[in-house]
């Protein structure tokens, strides 16, 4: 492991960082002590540069609790986009490198907690979680400096202009010798020197640092050294403390080279933001990045070396039913594959990946004037939806975001590269339809979207005195709107001392005011209403529910059970509301559906429930009671929608997919993918040979 | 009715979100290309979901050409006075005098002390401001000759070097309510800067706030006019007027062209990460607040 080498250079002002940055300086580095604040100097400089490496390289850690001094280093690395090195000097340093580590580390749960003999810490929040992992430089030639530096620091700076080419060499000995007195790999620190100009390529090489930082009045050009430049991309480097935190059984040494820039795991800064999924808590041994369709190819290969690991797949995470994280097993994350281009503006078709989010989707297409409903959540990924279903805003009038595929690029599980259309691979299209996750990794959809205008927005909070009187009603009530109409309905538990109510959302795909109120009002009309809102606005402004930046926290296992049903019958209504009181669920959600999806033949796609007016989910936290109470309402559903449904029995494939639908999917899941490779979301199992 | 006369201030009140990591950067530039005179940051450093303030403030400079910025208001308990002033003073220097130093005794203790900082009781945090507030006039002093010495019970500087001075004669504001904040602002400081929405009284707060800042400054021999008032506000536009602050952008500048006569209120700094909010404000607001007092002042 060697470091490929850097230059940077000192600096006191923008014009000089910007000048380093033309002549390729891989650092800009500001000074111990300038005229003023040098921290307050880099952040200013940070904000007029863009690619080089920002450091001032004597902090005085005096200036502040060690905990700010973190902060401040996870924003301006943020800020600046990863581009933050911190070099501490001054008293204690052993002990504020420490808790600035600690604050940094917000992977960790829990807060910091941290008694040294000299700062005391009780309890700080750890976080923001930088943009990278911030190396932390210290400094210092007497024994005690060096050791430190051997034991913990990610690189070690001196200056050419106190310590000679000798007193370096020895140095450097005893900074190894005290890396390796601590298990660590002493080629792990970077050594940085600050030189003056006039040095040529052999005095660098003799002098044995990696990083040089010239301290000139005119920033020399880099030619002479250009030699020296590896010529190959930086090594992917991980210190001992990193590669201490990997599982077992995974081959990480073997991840293929595409990758390995973007894999993620357990030790690295980065494994806060991809281990966990929306609703879901994880602690996946290796995150795979593909950014290509090339990349989840060998991103594949990779998994097929892992037979007996979880493998999960993600898109962006909010999946139920997809187990896309795990505990030590692998997986494959496409967030990066999220382009989103419009293909032909004459056939309004468009082309996405399967990392990119529903609301970028929407927000992208609605300057030419087009929609397409996917679900009822902005952050929702394409690809975990538009391989299920999609249940959305729009349903009623256009039907599911499946019936408005037009082709998909899939890899299979045997790393081919397939297309699939009405004319391609047929049998894969007619599967990807409602069971893609079964067969492959969809790299790329190609859907046929829809003009949509404005559409009116109600949210309504509705009386639900006798909820299963409501239901009948409001199910009565939609399934004699016309096909502009779609929504939901969302009811929690009854609470003592408050009145019962029920949430009504809907979506009337009409830019005509009039008749937006006009449509809305058998429904509206069901029950008194406690609270009621209605806008036109663009489809964008109903989708774009997801905050952005930010990543997933998700804890524990979330408990959620599907049933799809034709009428909301008094019968079903009562069993339901029983289930509500007992307090089994948290919520009760019933989406429209029906309209436009039931005008595609139950044989045409995978997703075969077509005669279903209503998709019903309820969330709870225990496993035993939701499935007790969920029983009673067994014999009212037929079928269910597999992207809310988290039981994993054998029994949910089987109302998932009719019999025919079934059996069909089970030859098919024999020829494409015998080994059973995508197996984390609702298995179909292979027919027998 | 009190006005001191000063020229009218509007600015905008951030949240430093840290998540999207350049939103709180992006309002700021909102501010700067809409015309507002004042782009600040209030400073929670205990809450990891934002930005250390002082390095999106100076982050933020960096990205903005006009607008002047601030903390409302730093955390004095978590940041030492000879770095705030220092720091101040550079970044003073860096954009040429834009730079006002907003800062505060300290509100979340428990926050605080998390972090590694002593806890102070409300008497303890005016007399370490006031400690802090010399220290900074102190470092800013650079033709004084010799170095700082402070010795106070909260701050101890011993032969501090002086200096930089920042570029224009910068301006300390104090967040304050209680009469012993505001006596010490009254004596040494150049502004007060409440939130409205502290005010359990409403805008009519301000006479009391007033009152004990002009005893104390006619006490230390200082005019009352040195002292700026400041004021966060928050509000919402409206087609149509429902109360204070919540109507179209006339019914605002009528109200706050009344703070401005009644109380001497001269800087109006809203609470909004809104873009179109900050935006109104700016175009449709402040002209119209400036025409009103300056037809009265007149």
């Amino acid at each position: 492991m060697t470091h490929p080498l850097r230059f940077g250079a000192l600096v006191t002002s923008v014009a000089g960082a910007r000048r380093a940055e033309e002549l390729g300086y891989d650092l800009i580095a500001v000074p111990a002590a300038p005229d003023g604040d040098d921290w307050t100097l880099l952040t200013w400089i940070a904000g007029h540069t863009a690619k080089a490496g920002l450091v001032a390289t004597g902090l005085d850690v005096a200036r502040g609790e060690p905990a700010m001094l973190a902060r401040a280093a996870a924003s301006l690395d943020l800020l600046s986009g990863g581009r933050l090195e911190l070099a501490l000097t001054g008293a204690h340093v052993d002990e504020v490198a420490d808790i600035v580590r600690g604050v940094l580390d917000a992977g960790e749960t829990g807060p910091l907690r941290y008694l040294g003999e000299h700062h005391r810490v009780p309890k700080a929040q750890r976080g923001p979680l930088p943009a990278h992992r911030i190396p932390i430089w210290l400094s210092g030639n007497d024994q005690r400096s060096l050791r430190l530096a051997g034991r913990t620091a990610d690189a070690w700076v001196a200056d050419l202009d106190v310590i000679d080419a000798g007193e370096l060499a020895t140095a450097y000995k005893l900074i190894d010798a005290a890396a390796i007195e601590a298990e660590r790999d002493p080629s792990e620190i970077r050594r940085i020197l600050i030189i003056g100009p006039g040095l040529g390529p052999d005095d660098l090489t003799a002098l044995g640092a990696d990083t040089f930082l010239v301290r000139a009045d005119e920033i020399p050009e880099l030619t002479a050294w250009e030699t020296l430049r590896d010529a190959a991309g930086p090594p992917i480097f991980r210190p001992s403390s990193v590669r201490a935190k990997r599982r077992p059984g995974i081959d990480y040494d073997g991840v293929p080279a595409s990758l390995a820039g973007t894999a993620v795991e357990p030790g690295d800064l980065d494994y806060a933001r991809v281990r966990s999924t929306y609703m879901r808590g994880g602690a996946p041994g290796l995150v795979l990045r593909p950014r290509t369709t090339a990349e989840v190819v060998n991103a594949l290969a990779f998994v097929r070396r892992h037979p007996e690991l979880p493998f999960g797949l993600r898109s962006a995470g909010h999946g139920m039913s997809g187990r896309s994280t795990n505990d030590g097993g692998l997986v494959v994350s496409l967030a990066a594959m999220n382009t989103i281009e419009v293909l032909d503006e004459s056939r309004r078709l468009i082309k996405v990946g399967p990392g990119a989010r529903w609301m970028d989707v929407a927000q992208a297409i609605a300057p030419y004037g087009w929609g397409l409903s996917s679900g009822d959540y902005g952050g929702v990924g394409v690809g975990g939806l538009a391989t299920a279903g999609g249940v959305g805003w729009l349903a009623r009038k256009h039907g599911l975001t499946i019936d408005h595929l037009h082709a998909a690029e899939i890899v299979l599980a045997d790393g081919s590269v397939v297309r699939a259309s009405a004319t391609e691979n047929t049998d894969l299209f007619w599967a990807v339809r409602g069971a893609g996750a079964n067969f492959g990794v969809v790299t790329s959809f190609e859907f046929e979207v829809y003009d949509v205008g404005n559409v009116g927005f109600a949210q309504l909070v509705m009386a639900a005195d006798d909820p299963a009187e409501l239901l009948v009603k409001w199910g009565r009530a939609i399934e004699e709107s016309p096909r502009d109409v779609s929504g939901q309905l969302l009811m929690g538990p009854p609470r003592p001392g408050q009145p019962a109510f029920a949430q009504v959302m809907a979506v009337v795909d009409n830019d005509d005011p009039e008749t937006i109120v006009e449509q809305l009002q058998p429904i509206a009309a069901i029950a008194p209403l406690y609270q009621q809102n209605v806008v036109l606005t663009p489809y964008t402004g109903v989708i774009s529910n997801a905050a952005d930046g930010g990543y997933h926290q998700g804890a524990g296992e979330p408990i959620s059970r599907s049933g799809l049903i034709e009428h909301l019958t008094p019968e079903f209504a009562r069993a339901a509301m029983n289930l509500l009181a007992s307090g089994a669920v948290h919520w009760f959600q019933i989406r429209t559906v029906g309209g436009a999806v039931a005008d595609v033949a139950p044989s045409e796609t995978a997703y075969a429930h077509r005669s279903a007016n209503f998709s019903v989910i309820v969330m709870g936290s225990s496993q035993r009671r939701v499935d007790a109470g969920w029983a009673a309402l067994a014999e009212h559903f037929d079928g269910l929608y597999l992207s809310f449904e988290t039981d994993l029995s054998p029994a949910r494939i089987e109302e998932a997919f009719p019999p025919a639908t079934l059996a069909r999917l089970r030859e098919l899941k024999h020829r494409y993918d015998p080994d059973n490779l995508f197996r984390d979301n609702f298995n179909i199992k292979a027919a027998k040979r | 009715m009190t006005d001191y006369g000063h020229e009218l201030l509007f600015g905008a009140f951030i949240t430093p979100t840290a998540q999207p990591v350049h939103q709180a950067v992006e309002l700021a530039v909102v501010a700067d290309r809409a015309g507002l005179d004042l782009a600040t940051f209030q400073d929670h450093p205990y809450l990891p979901r934002f930005h250390d303030t002082w390095t999106l403030i100076s982050y933020a400079a960096a990205r903005t050409s006009r607008i002047r910025l601030s903390g409302n208001v730093l955390s004095l308990p978590l940041r030492q006075p000879a770095v705030l002033a220092r720091s101040h003073a550079s970044l003073d220097r860096l954009t040429g005098g834009r730079i006002e130093l907003g800062l505060g005794a300290g509100a979340f203790w428990d926050g605080i002390e998390a972090m590694g900082a002593r806890r102070l009781s409300p008497g303890q945090a005016v007399s370490a401001l006031g400690e802090a507030i010399r220290v900074i006039r102190a470092v800013w002093d650079a033709e004084r000759a010799g170095p700082v010495t402070v010795h106070g019970e909260y701050y101890q500087v011993e032969g501090l070097k002086r200096g930089p001075a920042p570029a224009h004669d910068m301006s300390i504001w104090v967040g304050a309510y209680k009469p012993r904040m505001l006596r010490l602002i009254g004596r040494a400081a150049d502004g007060v800067l409440p939130s409205l929405s502290y005010l359990e009284g409403g805008p009519g707060d301000y006479a009391t706030i007033n009152q004990h800042i002009d005893d104390s400054a006619r006490e230390a021999g200082r005019d009352p006019g040195q002292v700026r008032r400041l004021l966060n506000i928050n509000g919402t536009f409206s087609e149509f007027g429902r109360s204070f602050l919540n109507g179209p952008a006339e019914q605002w500048a009528e109200e706050l062209a009344g703070l401005t006569l009644e109380h001497g209120i001269s800087a109006f700094i809203l609470a909004s990460d809104d873009p179109s909010a900050i935006e109104e404000f700016a175009a449709e607001v402040a002209p119209a607040v400036r025409e009103l007092v300056a037809a009265e002042r007149a």
